[in-house]
């Protein structure tokens, strides 16, 4: 465990001397994301801006801000953490630079998940947490609901994780995954409202089809402190089965990778 | 092109906000009093998003990736051997992917009919003006993207910018409403801009929203705009051709 801690470090460390080489390209990232979170806020300040309308779905505009800001913050964590490593599993495959990873003395599902990081869109994540704490700031929030939307936003973030691992893994066999990983940010660009602002049946395959509602929409509810009991138990269980899914899947892909040359 | 059929549905689907933002506003018209926000049904809604929808599609334009690519690779020093600008060589490929696209993309929109209740216009000149205004905006983002792509010849890498250019063309374009929907301010600044007269425009004159005049005033905008941004490329591509090291050389 000590040394896993400590190869984070070294990774951390490596990328982030390699990236801040490049300052214009920081100042032109933390513009994107200040032009990022300006259209987010354009997007829900034009639905809630029009007249008669005091409500999406059931929830307030302080409450919908709230579910933005955790769209913000999971956008960055993808674009920070997840992206740069999945995105380059199926480069490797392809290259047959798996090779190397999987022959070190680590994990190799650890390798390929931490070994890159892209601090640009840090700012995506400072933003996100500005949002909901600005949102929040004007709501009633126990320190128990606190605690409770803290622990179901790690599960979202572990379904998120999952998912993309996945997805990801398919590149054992398919080679180009990067279409796929597009696709999902396309679902996921619904996470940025509550999942009570659409359809039903939409809401249900937003739920339990692809769960992106439990990375957004839970979390929230939770800090407002209006989830219900099943909601809350089942968000922590679909993240436990997909971790337990998605190492499964990976262990299997690795079984049957045959390397570049051979 | 065609080899990627599969990819060039996936990158199809993936352009949701408009079907987010769609199945968002329904929703709400649905939910409102009367069953409609500012005299929008939920078809009306239905029939705008799909549009905008449709309409994107057509106007992607991934050139600064390739030439953000092509400089700072080199990969641009022998394409400047021939007697051509390599402008033209992007603008055809772009413009022939759009063949491969049509006919997967009729068959998604009218899936997407049936199932939303959308009811696009019977007036027949709305599709000729969406096709000449769809031509213009193309030819507008094309250049305009084309130019941030130029800018690596300055700095390390121009996807960034890139970036913030689309946001402001979905949010001004009106991806995520109607534009009479924005606050007041919002409005009179976009009117300037060519972003609601390309995806904003032929969207309300497919919803049957729009006259035949504002069709022709949005296009003489975008002319505007194009010979603004074709004057603006060829500036920055001079420029930019001396400032080039051609990596590698």
């Amino acid at each position: 465990m000590r040394r896993y801690l400590r190869l984070v470090r070294i990774f951390t460390g490596a990328t982030v001397a390699a990236q801040l080489e490049y300052r214009a390209n920081f100042v032109g990232a933390v513009l994107a994301s200040l032009g990022q979170v300006g259209v987010a806020l354009l997007g829900i300040g034009v639905l809630f801006g029009q007249p008669g309308t005091t409500s999406v779905g059931g929830w307030s505009f302080r409450e919908a801000l709230l579910v933005t800001g955790f769209y913000m913050l999971t956008e960055g964590f993808i674009a920070v953490f997840v992206q740069p490593n999945m995105s380059r599993i199926a480069e490797a495959v392809r290259t047959g630079a798996m090779d190397f990873t999987l022959l070190k003395p680590i994990d190799a599902q650890f390798g390929v998940s931490t070994r890159h990081l892209n601090v640009l869109r840090v700012p995506d994540m400072v933003i996100g947490v500005g949002l909901i704490v600005s949102a929040a700031s004007a709501l009633t929030v126990t320190p128990g609901s606190a605690l409770a939307a803290a622990l179901l936003y790690a599960s979202a973030l572990v379904i998120v994780y999952c998912i993309w691992l996945g997805l990801s893994t398919t590149a054992f066999w398919f080679v180009k995954t990067q279409n796929v990983t597009e696709l999902f940010s396309g679902v996921f660009g619904a996470a940025r409202f509550p999942a009570t602002a659409f359809p039903v049946p939409v809401r249900f395959l937003l739920t339990f089809v692809v769960p992106v509602a439990f990375v957004t929409t839970v979390p929230a509810q939770a800090l407002t402190g209006q989830l219900g009991v099943t909601l809350a138990l089942t968000s922590p269980l679909v993240a436990a089965a997909l971790l337990l899914v998605t190492r499964l899947f990976w262990r299997y892909a690795v079984a049957s990778y045959t390397s570049a040359s051979s | 092109m065609t080899e990627y059929r599969a990819e060039v549905v996936i990158w199809m689907l993936s352009g949701t906000l408009s079907l987010v933002m769609m199945l968002v506003w329904m929703a709400q018209a649905a939910a409102a009093p009367g069953g409609m926000v500012r005299g929008y049904t939920p078809a009306d809604f239905a029939t705008y998003f799909l549009s905008t929808w449709f309409v994107s599609q057509l106007l992607v334009v991934w050139v600064s990736h390739e030439l953000d690519y092509e400089i700072r690779q080199g990969v641009l020093s022998p394409k400047l051997l021939r007697p051509l600008d390599p402008f033209w060589q992007h603008l055809l490929g772009h413009v022939s992917e759009r063949f491969v696209r049509l006919i997967p993309m009729l068959l998604l929109a009218a899936l997407f009919t049936w199932l939303s209740g959308a009811r696009f216009t019977t007036a027949w000149w709305a599709y000729p003006a969406v096709l000449a205004l769809v031509v213009l905006g193309f030819g507008v983002r094309f250049l305009w993207e084309y130019t941030l792509g130029l800018l690596a010849f300055w700095t390390d890498s121009s996807t960034s910018f890139q970036e913030i250019v689309w946001l402001v063309y979905a949010a001004l374009g009106g991806m995520f409403a109607p534009l009479a929907f924005y606050p007041e301010w919002v409005q009179r600044v976009a009117v300037w801009t060519p972003f609601p007269y390309m995806l904003g425009l032929p969207s309300q004159l497919l919803a049957g929203k729009a006259t035949l005049a504002q069709a022709g005033q949005g296009a003489a905008v975008l002319l505007g705009w194009l010979v603004v941004f074709w004057v603006v490329r060829q500036a920055v591509w001079r420029a930019g051709l001396r400032r080039y090291g051609a990596v590698g050389a």
